[in-house]
């Protein structure tokens, strides 16, 4: 528990965090933008926007597939339900059909016995690259050709983007993220809200926009309008490791509605504005709050030379397990066996394995890997946007059933996740079954151990160790 | 011409053309589109040497994956070797290699050959029964019928020209030559060509993941 | 040689035994694969005998044919069979010449008109100058000729299928005896030079049962010509084995192994040689060490190199096949040119659309 004196939790429970978001995802269908181009617009615009981002690399993977059908093996969504829609190879022939049609080497022929694309044909293939894909990559793993589909459904995501073809709730936050820079009403007067209260009841000082600092933290809209914890769990980190570290409140928000709807445009605007912040504060180190999706957006955006940037951008629990390894994080020990179900994004899509479970023996935890863990992990279900669809609800439901008894395989009493939307889906999930595991986030449950000296809050700036 | 002059002549003749004319096309048209680049910083310097890897560890399913995975491997690999060593291993096939190529090698005993024609055919029913059997898995098209066909009129015929069966010898034996011009004149419009293909997507995917520190 | 009234009596005049006789007709019957229960018949209705007679016309040939029937073996009873017959017309054999050799085939057509059989070698070019006798034109002598004709028999691959003169480029127009003759039956007897015992076991059969024996789907008859040298040879085991003469002096060649890589036609032609076998069962080409060059099919000479496999490919330009791979180059370059345009086009739209 916290190692602070008692103070009464202000912040809601994630249970309760979960049940507040069912409400407001429920608000968003309403707020959701209506078409306003014709048919034969829509169709045209998806066309162009899909091929123009098909380079030699998308051609090959829709060349290679031979039907073998091993796909369906490592697909949730199709193991949950057999239904042979949810077939990952299915998503590929919308998109093939438009590549031989319009670049293919015998797109002549093609386009004499293959029928146009329609409108209506876009209109089904909402639900193959919305509602049953959360872009995970398991399909990769088993396809004896290699294909990635997950990249080939961003590009059918950014084709339905131009199609206005987003289901509601994404189109809702999109539109809001694009428009108005926030996500959920999160604007930067909440932030400064909320970094008061953290201050005022908590005693935790988060440095809010100093003019220049070595690490720049991001947060989420998750945190900043419901689970405030997350917040408090970042600060008391940072100022327990002494870092010189600020929150900017014009680059605060880690979500991605950009990446996450397909919309490219504002992919490249919401992650601009976070590495301009960074290089305007001489940031060494970027670290991304547990945001899945945040992680492919910033850290592995194809479309910036990182490189080339001043600072490293690292996730939340790559920046813990760095700290865990260098012996600067003092943990109490954690109870109970405990297992790790790594993030789609950070795991597979990422390349973050060794962190998260760094920290975890830093807090000497009685660890087991999941079965079909690391690179082989099944997916929680709930990413890429999906958590938000209440008609894949049902989707979201049966394929946690796969979650839950590869959990239960450990034996272990607690699984720890660290991405907000896993967190979010497991919890859904948790309740709806009656589950008896506990779900918890790596970075709270890192400030849950913090060994901290018995002093006063952290002022605001403190002489920086390099973190 | 008689039906076998016609199939040893122009047909096989021009279905080479095809094929070779075709693959190239093919291929040209597509690896020489443009390349898009994945500017962000790799996560380490482990090099490509790890991400091409993939080309070869692909050739086997993790064992992560069901039993069923690794069925249809073993039955899909017996049917490729058995049906490359009846293409490479039967004197009549290695002469006309040779009159194309001037290369040749020791031929296998025709019981041999035979044999494993036999194994090769009926992997080819096993597989083509799981794809019938079992619609949603494969969502199956009507060129992975057509490819199936074709794929297994030659080993058919090559059979039935061999033990005398059907028509006279010589018109089976046309037959046999001339399903195999059908195969080559499908091959590179169909899915046959993921035997070229797999090399590139498996590399792609494999140094995309390799990027990011994670080998696939 | 003295006229005697039946083939049973000529036999005998010669000093051949009743049961030479018999061996005779049991081996006929036995090679044109008849029942065993014809035999008697056989040998009744060829001891009565009366002379058949028979027209020989020979057009462009090498004289071959006769040569083989002729000097192949000392006299036999098909040589004797051979006599007795009444050849009224055959420019190798016959007496005459000139114009009494032609007045001989007339009046043998007169006589025996609807009865003789017409024996014909050597191909009929359709551009009648290139071939006459006795200022008839080759095709016309065939037309008359075949007129009144019982039956026609195609003595020798040129004859039968065009053979050697109608071999690329055909430089006379020549065409088998098929082409020209349509309303009466026709016997092929094909082979560079036929086997001697096909051409005396069919006029056997017609001289016994007044028919004409088994015939497949070009004409021959079934009894010689419905297997293939392949599946008689006596080296198809080494075919099997894959053990293969690579030269006429290797190893290979020396023990006797399959010469199918030497060209062997074996597997592609149908003939009696791999055991009826020449010169009375002396030997074939295969036992003398060269592959079969398949004489008794179609177009043998056009359809490979005597030497060149079956197996190998018929075409032989492999710069085409070449040619094919830039012109594939050309048009996927080119297409994937065209495409980079499309897409920058789109590219474009597409920004211009956000």
């Amino acid at each position: 528990m916290s190692t602070s004196t008692a103070v009464t939790a202000i912040f809601p429970t994630f249970e309760q965090v979960c049940q507040g978001f069912a409400g407001q995802i429920g608000m968003l269908r309403e707020m959701a933008p209506k078409p306003t181009l014709a048919d034969d617009v829509r169709v045209e615009r998806a066309i162009d926007t899909l091929i123009a981002e098909t380079n030699a690399g998308e051609a090959v993977w829709l060349e290679s597939c031979i039907h073998c059908g091993q796909c369906t093996t490592a697909c949730h969504f199709f193991q949950a339900t057999g239904e042979a829609k949810y077939a990952p190879m299915r998503k590929m022939e919308l998109y093939r059909r438009i590549y031989q049609r319009e670049i293919g080497p015998f797109r002549w022929w093609f386009k004499l016995i293959t029928s146009p694309v329609k409108l209506k044909d876009l209109e089904a293939l909402q639900e193959l690259v919305y509602d049953s894909c959360s872009e995970c990559g398991r399909c990769t793993m088993v396809c004896p050709m290699g294909i990635d589909t997950a990249s080939l459904v961003h590009h059918l995501r950014s084709a339905l983007v131009a199609a206005e073809l987003v289901p509601p709730e994404l189109a809702a936050l999109t539109a809001e993220q694009k428009h108005r820079g926030t996500i959920f009403g999160a604007s930067s007067d909440a932030l400064l809200k909320i970094v008061d209260t953290i201050r005022d009841h908590y005693g935790v000082a988060i440095p809010l926009d100093k003019p220049s600092a070595e690490v720049m933290v991001l947060s989420s809209a998750v945190d900043l309008v419901a689970n405030g914890n997350g917040l408090l769990a970042t600060a008391r980190i940072m100022n327990h490791l002494g870092v010189d570290w600020t929150i900017c409140s014009d680059g605060f928000e880690s979500a991605n509605f950009g990446l996450l709807s397909g919309d490219m445009a504002l992919w490249r605007q919401q992650s601009a504005s976070i590495t301009a912040a960074a290089q305007r504060i001489g940031a060494k180190t970027l670290v991304i709050a547990e945001c899945g999706h945040a992680y492919p957006a910033l850290r592995w955006n194809p479309m910036v030379a990182g490189g080339a940037l001043p600072f490293e951008m690292v996730y939340m629990s790559e920046y813990l397990g760095r700290q865990a390894k260098a012996g600067r994080l003092n943990l109490t020990p954690i109870e109970g066996k405990i297992t790790y179900h790594d993030p789609c994004k950070t795991g597979r899509r990422g390349g973050a394995f060794e962190q998260p479970r760094a920290v975890l023996q830093a807090m000497n935890a009685d660890y087991v890997e999941l079965p079909s863990g690391r690179e082989y992990n099944w997916c929680c279900g709930g990413g890429a946007g999906i958590f938000l669809l209440e008609r894949a609800t049902r989707l979201r439901d049966e394929s946690f059933k796969i979650k839950i008894n590869q959990v239960n395989a450990t034996g272990a009493t607690t699984v720890v996740v660290s991405c907000a939307s896993c967190r979010l889906n497991f919890e859904a999930g948790r309740i709806k079954n009656h589950w008896d595991k506990q779900v918890a986030s790596l970075v709270e449950l890192v400030a849950d151990h913090l060994i901290d000296p018995p002093a006063p809050a952290a002022t605001a700036s403190q002489p920086g160790v390099p973190a | 011409m008689t039906l076998l002059e016609f199939a040893r002549g122009p047909a096989i003749h021009w279905a080479l053309i095809i094929l070779v004319a075709g693959t190239i096309w093919r291929l040209l048209g597509v690896l020489a589109l443009t390349r898009g680049a994945d500017l962000s910083r790799p996560r380490d310097a482990f090099g490509n040497y790890k991400g091409y890897r993939t080309v070869f560890s692909r050739a086997w399913p993790s064992g992560e994956f069901n039993v069923a995975t690794r069925y249809q491997t073993v039955v899909a690999y017996v049917f490729h070797f058995a049906t490359l060593i009846v293409v490479v291993g039967i004197t009549a096939h290695i002469e006309f290699i040779q009159s194309l190529t001037g290369t040749s090698w020791p031929a296998l005993p025709n019981a041999a050959g035979v044999a494993v024609g036999i194994v090769a055919l009926v992997s080819l029913f096993a597989l083509i029964m799981r794809r019938v059997t079992k619609p949603s898995i494969y969502c199956s098209n009507r060129g992975d019928y057509i490819t199936w066909v074709l794929v297994a009129a030659p080993l058919i015929t090559g059979l039935m020209a061999f033990a005398h069966l059907g028509p006279r010898y010589e018109t089976m034996l046309a037959i046999h030559i001339l399903s195999v011009a059908l195969l080559f004149i499908w091959f590179p419009f169909s899915k046959l060509m993921h035997s070229i293909w797999f090399v590139f997507s498996r590399a792609q995917s494999g140094l995309t993941y390799a990027h990011k520190g994670v080998q696939i | 040689m003295a006229h005697t009234s039946t083939l049973g009596e000529l036999l005998r005049s010669q000093g051949v035994s009743r049961r030479d006789f018999l061996k005779f007709c049991t081996t006929t019957a036995t090679v044109m694969a008849l029942p065993a229960s014809l035999i008697p018949v056989m040998a009744d209705a060829l001891e009565q005998a009366r002379r058949q007679s028979v027209i020989w016309l020979s057009f462009q040939e090498c004289t071959g044919c006769t040569e083989a029937l002729t000097r192949s073996h000392a006299p036999t009873i098909e040589g004797l069979m051979f006599d007795f017959i009444s050849l009224d017309y055959h420019h190798t054999l016959q007496a005459a010449s000139g114009r009494a050799a032609e007045a001989a085939r007339e009046e043998a057509m007169r006589e025996h008109a609807g009865k003789y059989l017409l024996l014909v070698d050597g191909s009929i070019p359709t551009v009648k100058a290139y071939s006459t006798i006795a200022g008839i034109s080759n095709l016309d002598m065939l037309k008359d000729s075949a007129a009144n004709a019982a039956a026609l028999i195609a003595v020798g691959t040129c004859a039968a299928y065009g053979g050697l003169p109608m071999a690329a480029p055909n430089p006379t127009s020549a065409v088998p005896v098929s082409d020209i003759i349509k309303d009466k039956p026709i016997i092929n007897i094909p082979g560079c030079p036929p086997l001697p015992q096909a051409i005396t076991g069919v006029i056997a059969h017609y001289l016994t049962l007044g028919t004409l024996p088994a015939l497949d789907a070009m004409g021959r008859p079934l009894a010689f010509f419905g297997e293939t040298i392949h599946d008689r040879c006596y080296r198809r085991p080494f075919y099997d084995r894959g053990l293969f003469a690579e030269t006429f002096d290797d190893e290979g060649a020396r023990k006797g192994w399959c010469l199918f890589k030497l060209g062997c036609k074996g597997p592609v032609a149908y003939n009696a040689c791999a055991h009826v076998k020449w010169n009375q069962g002396v030997s074939f080409p295969i036992q003398s060490g060269h592959g079969c060059i398949g004489c008794s099919e179609s177009g043998f000479w056009d359809s490979a190199g005597i030497y060149e496999s079956i197996a190998d490919g018929q075409f032989g330009t492999t710069p085409k096949i070449a040619s094919a791979a830039v012109v594939g180059a050309v048009a996927g370059a080119g297409a994937a040119v065209l495409a980079r345009g499309k897409k920058e086009k789109k590219a474009a739209a597409h920004a211009a659309n956000e």
